[in-house]
């Protein structure tokens, strides 16, 4: 039994060679993501379509209510001035949702792939630079790295760098661990009911030990936690950690 | 088929997936917040809209009821007047009914005095006749003798001037 976890397949390679970008392929990532976006955004355009100012449908209850979520979670994480946010952590909430539960359906997670998470913690961290050096002024922010005393001055410029590292990490690692951990039991449940129904005798022992019976329904239980639970708990971590990094960039906590 | 490393950034799924990030916020911001945004902006004026007219319902409301209540008032106050000047007639009225009617009595009384004094006059009268006619028959017979019609008169006159005096 052999039991493979590889990185995203590359299912187009285009003949782009650059010095440092590499090779343009088209990986798997890429097009779930893809599917991931038109999800989304089919979603939306379903909710919203046909609004009423009363008499309200559920669908418009529900497009209302998720609206109203995101303006409070923005707002009373990051205060009035930070309103502009609400769709970028609504589309980071949504998009990291969506890339979590969609290994349900058997695609590989976009966020089972690094580059993924890096890229967001990337943005955010050049969100929070951006609205410190405008709270602070490009001088304050430098000089921010020398308090308490100057001999701190590398630590501070490691645990600003260790921000997007820690975040992009995190949210990786739980991905990636429920996606090896399914793996693992898929093929351990294989093996083991391959050996369980090799012990009937004879033809039918061998024919139906060629089937993974146990493969059935026991997964599913892990799923609630692996897939379920961690992805929708680091969407949140992640989303909550954007606004209060932000918040806490421009003095607002 | 080819495989990228499990752990790692491939730089152009990186790039990628940083474009894919803003394209998404902008599509959600189009089609999710932009839309009910406006429709709540809608509501939220038109319920504006509906306290505003409650409101303004409610300050003619209240003119109304302060215009009315300055009308209640003038009436009552009139009707304060109209008792007080009906009482100050009917009492008017009254002392001079009371007036007239002691003015009447009086008059009544004055009558009544005269009347009996012509009674008494009357009465005195008479009696002068009848003790005339029973002083002569008791004198007639005292005397047992006839006395002229003039002697008879003039006694009579003198006696009852004297009873008359001593009445």
């Amino acid at each position: 039994m052999e039991l493979d976890i590889s990185g995203a397949r590359v299912l187009l390679e285009l003949p782009v060679n650059l010095p440092v970008l590499g090779k343009l392929q088209l990986s798997e990532t890429i097009v779930v993501s893809w599917l991931v976006m038109l999800l989304i955004t089919g979603l939306c355009i379903w909710l919203t379509h046909d609004l009423k100012e009363e008499n309200i449908s559920k669908r418009q209850a529900v497009a209302e209510l998720l609206v109203e979520t995101a303006n409070n979670f923005v707002v009373g994480n990051m205060g009035e001035k930070f309103r502009y946010m609400i769709p970028f952590v609504a589309a980071l909430f949504a998009t990291s949702v969506v890339s979590n539960l969609i290994s349900l359906v058997g695609l590989r997670s976009p966020t089972a792939d690094l580059s993924t998470e890096a890229a967001w913690a990337v943005v955010v961290f050049i969100m929070i630079t951006a609205q410190k050096i405008k709270t602070n002024g490009a001088l304050g922010y430098l000089k921010d790295f020398t308090t308490p005393i100057p001999v701190m001055t590398p630590f501070n410029i490691l645990s600003e760098i260790a921000t997007p590292v820690s975040m992009a990490c995190r949210h990786f690692g739980n991905i990636l661990s429920g996606v090896v951990i399914n793996a693992l039991v898929y093929g351990a449940l294989a093996v083991a009911s391959s050996a369980l129904l090799g012990l009937l005798p004879g033809i039918v022992g061998d024919l139906l030990s060629q089937i993974p019976i146990l493969d059935v329904g026991i997964p599913a239980i892990l799923s609630v936690y692996f897939d379920w639970f961690s992805g929708i708990m680091q969407a949140f971590i992640f989303c909550m950690l954007t606004t209060l990094y932000i918040a806490n960039a421009a003095g607002e906590t | 088929m080819q495989v990228q490393q499990l752990v790692g950034i491939v730089p152009w799924t990186f790039i990628a997936q940083l474009c894919n990030l803003f394209i998404q916020a902008f599509l959600i911001k189009k089609f999710l917040f932009k839309p009910v945004n406006e429709m709540l902006e809608k509501r939220r004026a038109k319920a504006d809209a509906e306290i505003r007219d409650a409101e303004k319902a409610k300050t003619e409301a209240e003119a109304i009821k302060s215009e009315y209540e300055q009308n209640m008032q003038n009436a009552r106050v009139e009707a304060n007047e109209l008792i007080a000047s009906a009482k100050k007639t009917a009492s008017a009225q009254s002392e001079e009914i009371l007036k007239e009617a002691e003015t009447q009595a009086n008059a009544i009384r004055v009558k009544a005095e005269k009347d009996i004094e012509q009674e008494k006059k009357k009465a005195v009268s008479e009696i002068k006749d009848e003790i005339g006619e029973i002083a002569m028959e008791i004198a007639g017979k005292v005397i047992e003798r006839e006395i002229s019609e003039q002697d008879h008169e003039k006694l009579i006159n003198d006696f009852i001037s004297n009873v008359g005096e001593t009445s």
